[in-house]
């Protein structure tokens, strides 16, 4: 049996896997390319989307920043004292949440990048044969990704309740006990994991909208070249589907590390953070600091620390992507 | 260029819009009435919800020319809507708020509330108001709010759970407290339910241990920074009495599960005890069931004095409408009104001329001893302490109701936060 290989794979036509790597033709000035590439002829156009853009994203981000070097309660009439970079020395040495928040924040991006993206993956496999139902389990995965979060954290606070909960009445049908066990969302070890099925619940479902997308660019003839080269279904699926699905997966993977870093509505709605603030997470906390405490300066701070970890986690995938496209 | 100016033309309008709408919640309406915002807490019964709207439809009868519009939040949603409203023009004309120098106290410092001084005068409300109630707002200097109600906190009990698990004294000491936990448990009984998500149910339970054990000199030294919480036995037999509490007297799970659903525990008799408010009368009756099942009896701390808070309504600085909210504020404590509404928000009014009210069911009368046997009163220690020292305090607290922190390390950790954030 003729092996197949990414070799021959990548030596038909019009078929290379992967993106070629060429340098852009010329190397000329900024302006220049700017003028080339039509950039003023479309600023008139740019320009309503830019100014909400600047004011609405751009500039509460840089406020954020430039609060975070002052000491302030939040309030108008309250006035704002300059500190410079005590705020982030408080943080990183005094704040006893802060790097709970910062551990159980790069738990929930990374077990984000593995379960509810390769749960959609899945999903969308198997939803892109001619199986009955397809329809409507595709819709039934979906759904739970058009709901609010604040009412899917809702429903699983309820399906968490040790009194009423339908885990506890699982655990009273199996005689596993009263159901009083069944304390998810107030054991400090667990409670992060709780919230976190509730948001693969939440989220593989559009994941795998993502990738049934991403599969009907899959061309049918190369995987029937591929059948007939003889590769079984594990070898289509890694030399031919996975490399056709990579700008599918980039989207996939940036959309999950900007979601999860920046996850909070779940939080809230199920455990506050809590208990003791052991399922507390960055996004929540600076809201906390801000809000509750009354502390603007360290709630920006925390917040700016949430931005440069999304900037450094992003912006490689980002210029990836980009180049990706240009080429 | 024609879509470029149009586009301008479209800003403007939308902003000129938004400009009306934002001034419009702060003057007086087109048909001359001059609309006064008042922001509230929510209720914690659809009786008492209804009560607070009889009174709005009551004074616009009899003042055609004013208009209160109500906004109702819960809890930290309204003190987030504060903060961000105070000081510009959305702010409300009058804000509902504890008196506690943790809570009221900080909006006074950041100058959102207006001195009463003038209408204090105008109203004679001097003398309206009892001693007791009038302390919260004038702690700060001058007049800051105007009492609405004082709030007692108690335990509520189940009678023929009590006398199950064979409690024929009702306790008057911590330690007959953990006596008559103990005496629950084994009877088979959860002795007392709560619910954790939002910290400060369990904290009373963490309070009163603290006055219990502690005495009142030494809790006060304590919440005012005067007591090292890190070198007091008092605060580790607290934190260590606590830990107990959680682990085998609360309900299972009750760190997880809001308190609206642990009380329901309670009044089906799943719970032998509630730590509420004198305002859980109302919760009680409004659950259908028989009010002579359950007592209620003093925190037993031993120093007598009474568990509580007090909620005023403060008129804010910059409010244009400060006569008419003062208006408002003198009909909403009027003798007529509080004597209507005593018993739906507080079992006892902050207006001295109000008289209990006659024929009242078994824990009301309970109340109205409470009140009057009570030796001084300390406040709930989120009232006490600055937002972020109580989110500590919280933490410390729930972490040592979880098993995750060892009590004796719990005052020294939470002595440390207070060193630092000084």
């Amino acid at each position: 049996m003729t092996k197949l290989t990414a070799t021959r794979l990548s030596e038909t036509p019009g078929l290379n896997p992967r993106p070629s790597r060429k340098k852009p033709l010329l190397k000329k000035p900024l302006l220049k390319r700017i003028a080339k590439g039509g950039f003023v002829a479309a600023l008139p156009f740019l320009a309503p989307a830019l100014a909400a853009y600047v004011v609405f994203v751009i500039g509460p981000m840089f406020s954020a920043v430039r609060l975070s070097l002052y000491k302030w309660s939040g309030f108008t009439t309250d006035q704002q004292v300059f500190v410079g970079f005590q705020n982030y020395v408080r943080l990183f040495t005094k704040d006893p949440v802060f790097w709970t928040a910062v551990q159980n924040s790069i738990i929930w991006v990374l077990l984000s990048l593995v379960i509810p993206t390769s749960l959609g993956l899945m999903m969308a496999l198997a939803l892109n044969r001619p199986v009955f139902g397809r329809n409507v389990f595709r819709s039934v995965f979906y759904i739970p990704g058009v709901l609010a979060p604040i009412a899917i954290a809702n429903m699983w606070r309820w399906m968490y309740n040790p009194n009423y909960g339908i885990f506890s009445d699982i655990s009273k049908t199996l005689h596993l006990g009263d159901g009083s066990g069944v304390t998810f969302l107030s054991d400090p070890k667990v409670a992060i994991y709780a919230v976190f099925a509730a948001f693969v619940w939440q989220v593989a479902g559009l994941n795998m909208v993502l990738f049934l997308a991403g599969l009907q660019s899959v061309s049918k003839e190369l995987v029937e070249s591929a059948k007939l080269d003889g590769a079984n279904a594990w070898q289509v699926f890694r030399n031919v589907t996975l490399p056709a699905l990579r700008p599918t997966v980039v989207v996939v993977l940036v959309l999950t590390i900007v979601n999860s870093i920046k996850v909070f509505d779940l939080v809230v709605g199920m455990t506050g953070g809590g208990p003791a603030q052991k399922s507390q997470v960055l996004a929540l906390w600076s809201y906390t600091q801000s809000f509750l405490n009354h502390d603007f300066g360290l709630g920006n701070a925390t917040a700016t620390v949430l931005l440069l970890i999304t900037l450094v986690l992003v912006i490689p995938y980002m210029i990836w992507s980009t180049k990706g496209n240009e080429d | 260029m024609r879509l470029l100016a149009k586009g301008v033309a479209a800003l403007a309008a939308v902003a000129l819009l938004a400009g009306c709408g934002a001034s419009a919640s702060t003057t007086s309406n087109d048909s001359g009435k001059t609309t006064v915002t008042w922001w509230t807490i929510n209720q914690s019964s659809p009786s008492a919800d209804a009560q607070i709207d009889k009174i709005i439809t009551d004074f616009e009868a009899t003042n055609p020319d004013i208009k209160i519009e109500r906004t109702s939040r819960a809890v930290d949603a309204h003190k987030d809507a504060l903060r961000t409203a105070i000081g510009t023009s959305a702010a409300p004309d009058i804000y509902n708020y504890w008196a506690g120098p943790g809570l009221g106290g900080e909006l006074v410092k950041a100058n959102a509330s207006a001195d009463l001084t003038e209408y204090y005068k105008q109203y004679n409300w001097q003398d309206r108001f009892t001693g007791a109630a009038l302390n919260p707002v004038t702690q700060y200097g001058g007049y800051q709010g105007v009492p609405w109600k004082l709030n007692g906190e108690a335990l509520y009990y189940n009678k023929a759970l009590f006398a199950k698990a064979g409690i024929t004294k009702l306790p008057t000491t911590i330690d007959e407290l953990n006596d008559a936990a103990a005496k629950l448990k084994a009877a088979g009984i959860t002795p007392i339910e709560f619910g954790g998500t939002v910290n400060w149910h369990v904290m009373r339970l963490l309070d009163t241990f603290l006055e219990g054990y502690c005495g009142s000199a030494k809790f006060d030294q304590l919440v005012t920074k005067k007591a090292n919480w890190g070198q007091e036995d008092c605060v580790t037999k607290s934190f260590t009495n606590l830990a107990t509490w959680s682990k085998d007297y609360l309900n299972p799970g009750f760190i997880g599960i809001n308190n609206d659903e642990s009380s329901a525990l309670f009044y089906n008799g799943k719970a032998a005890m509630a730590l509420e408010g004198d305002w859980f009368n109302k919760n009680i009756s409004d659950q259908k069931v028989n009010m002579d099942d359950f007592g209620v009896f003093p925190l037993p701390t031993g120093t007598g004095r009474l568990y509580g808070f007090e909620e005023a309504e403060y008129i804010t600085k910059d409010s244009p409408h400060k006569d008419a909210a003062a208006k408002f504020l003198d009909y909403l404590t009027s003798t007529k009104v509080q004597q209507e509404v005593l018993g739906t928000f507080a079992t006892q009014s902050v207006n001295k001329a109000v008289t209990p009210k006659s024929g009242g069911n078994a824990l009301s009368t309970s109340w109205d001893s409470i009140f009057k046997n009570a030796k001084g009163l300390y406040m709930n220690n989120d009232q006490n302490l600055s937002q972020s020292s109580t989110t500590e305090y919280w933490r410390i607290q729930n972490l040592v109701a979880t098993g995750g922190m060892d009590p004796n390390q719990a005052g020294a950790e939470f002595q440390k936060f207070l060193d630092s954030n000084n």
